[in-house]
């Protein structure tokens, strides 16, 4: 596309027409192929690491160290992921993941989409003051807060719970703010309409605001879904007993535990805890960063 | 985008006049709603994010005990005396300052470079975006016990490719001059994909216009980069930044997994990793306090940095 804006535009330069390929020809194609060697290696300085994760747990466990690492495996065995399934007690795991990560999606929407339909498009008294604490909180990582959360939690008796893993995140001022950047591009005429029909405020909500704003709420469920699927810390510190381990905390657990460095199986372990989040930012990418990208750089 | 559709809903409006009654009535109602809409998120963010945050500072001055109900005890500023007299704490301050430059300096270069890459690649443009930006999606525990074994002394492939080079072997991970690095280079590979859909996202709010102004001036290359794209992904850069020292300074999951309690002769100990074993390692939840309210108020520090540069931009 671009290349045939600038040979329009270089009309006068073409002298050496004859040959058929100008030298400013050439240098575009010679750029051109730099430009698409640099990508390539981009690329697989990105990917390498997945890549090396798949190559180890494939590996049999007893070629590895002694014979170096090539490229490729000279022979695959599965038996890793059973190993690493076994030692970083993955059933249990993944279903803690999966519990702990769905019910604070669940909660986060709920209570982030009405407040952001809100903030965004109904005017209230106190709503720019309210609004400038949701922001104020963005500055807030959840780690300065940690202490006093953990405290609190004890107190309420529930540390080493679900409970304990779920109801800090019940809310989340980065999704409030990003709702309310995607909301406020639905017309307000719509929102009159809807009012002059004799639609309440929650039928507003469910049958105008939330159809127009998918893009947004896929982005922040996705963002919310691969916060918290490989958040570390939060469990570390609530999740005491092993049953209640969520997957990142089981495979740190696996490797400390492992004295005989069985990488085969860590690799295997980290692969399979990887894989959901990896292959649901793969499908809904162009979500993603549509509604991310654009909503971020423009606060 | 595409959902601004203004001329529908503008014919409609027009309709409805003949029943004009409903509106005024219904409006006294309605006042609650509001209220009622975000209350839930408030109550979320007041008993999760502000109070916390305070307890954080009014907690930095009293010695906590773990056990519910037990008294705190008023220490006054003893935590940040401690705090500041401690070398460890001195050591981890230290080490989080080189982690962040060693770390966010080539992320944001390796991010722009890869953003002007990827700008404008046609029908390659989401596999290529995909694929760079993978990085930033995956489990860092997962990847840090990938890299853990790339780094490891024997067997490693790090030290293999040194070995092709023709260098010795590098203890990455147990050498107090290389774990630091080691764990920064899983930094950069992470960061570099965050800073690059940032800079994408940056990139495409420059309008076509100015592209076509430049190109018909004849500007390309270093000179257009340097003097018209640079100069209009101001706040990109800005936000980039303090994003990207944000999770710098708090890096903990990597570092934690590579290098278990601070590496050796806590060469890895950063502040967050230090504020967790004073904190849960020796249970002084004070002192810890006294640490993680000094770390939020340098962070908080940043962020109105970011907002001084916004605002200055937009004069």
């Amino acid at each position: 596309m671009t290349a045939t804006l600038p040979r329009t535009a270089a009309g006068p330069a073409g002298r050496r027409q004859a040959s058929g390929m100008t030298a400013d020809d050439v240098a575009r194609i010679v750029l051109k192929i730099v430009k698409w060697l640099l990508i390539a290696a981009a690329i697989v300085v990105s990917l390498f690491p997945f890549y090396w994760m798949m190559r180890t747990a494939l590996t049999p466990q007893s070629v590895s160290v002694a014979s170096g690492n090539s490229l490729i495996p000279h022979s695959i065995d599965f038996s890793s992921f059973s190993r690493a399934w076994r030692g970083a007690h993955l059933t249990k795991t993944l279903t803690n993941g999966l519990i702990v990560t769905g019910s604070i999606l669940i909660l986060q929407l709920i209570t982030c989409i009405p407040a952001a339909y809100v903030f965004a498009k109904v005017k209230f008294r106190g709503r720019g003051l309210l609004f400038g604490l949701v922001l104020a909180c963005l500055l807030v990582p959840s780690q300065a807060t940690m202490i006093p959360t953990f405290i609190g939690i004890n107190i309420f008796h529930m540390a080493d719970s679900y409970s304990g893993l779920i109801v800090p995140f019940f809310t989340s001022a980065f999704g409030i703010f990003l709702l309310r950047q995607q909301m406020l591009s639905i017309p307000d005429a719509l929102l009159d309409a809807a009012k002059t029909d004799g639609l309440g405020p929650l039928r507003t909500l469910v049958r105008v605001v939330i159809p127009m704003s998918t893009p947004g709420i896929a982005a922040f469920a996705l963002f919310s879904v691969f916060t918290h699927w490989n958040d570390y810390l939060w469990p570390l510190l609530i999740a005491r007993s092993p049953d209640l381990a969520t997957p990142p905390l089981g495979l740190a657990k696996f490797q400390s535990a492992d004295i005989g460095f069985d990488y085969q199986a860590l690799a295997a372990g980290a692969a399979i805890i990887t894989a959901p989040i990896l292959l649901l930012f793969v499908f809904a990418q162009r979500r993603f960063v549509q509604g991310m990208g654009g909503g971020e750089v423009a606060g | 985008m595409a959902v601004l559709d203004p001329p529908v809903p503008a014919q409609r409006r027009t309709e409805p006049p003949p029943d004009p009654s409903p509106p005024p009535k219904a409006r006294q109602p309605r006042q609650i709603a509001p209220y009622l809409f975000m209350a839930p998120a408030m109550l979320g963010i007041l008993l999760f994010v502000v109070i916390p945050a305070v307890l954080s500072f009014l907690g930095s001055f009293f010695s906590i005990p773990l056990a519910p109900g037990a008294d705190w005890h008023f220490v006054g500023l003893d935590n940040y005396q401690s705090i500041f007299q401690d070398p460890v704490v001195r050591k981890a301050v230290r080490n989080t300052v080189v982690y962040c430059v060693i770390t966010i300096v080539p992320s944001l270069a390796i991010g722009l470079f890869l953003a002007l890459l990827a700008e404008n690649l046609g029908r390659a443009n989401a596999w290529v975006r995909t694929a760079l930006f993978l990085p930033m999606t995956a489990n860092l525990v997962a990847m840090a016990v990938v890299f853990r074994y790339i780094f490891s002394y024997q067997g490693g492939l790090a030290n293999q490719l040194l070995g092709y080079l023709g260098v010795a072997p590098l203890n990455w991970l147990n050498d107090t001059r290389y774990s630091l690095i080691s764990v920064a280079i899983v930094g950069v590979w992470r960061g570099a994909a965050f800073t690059m859909l940032l800079f994408l996202a940056g990139l495409s709010t420059i309008p076509a216009a100015v592209h076509e102004a430049a190109a018909s001036e004849g500007i390309r290359g270093w000179a257009k980069l340097r003097n018209i794209t640079l100069p209009m992904m101001r706040p990109t850069l800005v936000f980039a930044t303090v994003l990207s020292i944000l999770t710098s300074v708090q890096v903990f999951d990597t570092i934690n997994v590579m290098t278990p309690n601070g590496g050796p002769q806590n060469s890895t100990l950063t502040v967050m990793v230090e504020t967790w074993q004073i904190g849960f390692s020796y249970f002084q939840l004070g002192r810890a306090a006294a640490l993680s309210f000094l770390l939020l108020a340098v962070l908080i520090g940043i962020g109105l940095l970011r907002r001084g540069a916004f605002s200055a931009d937009q004069r």
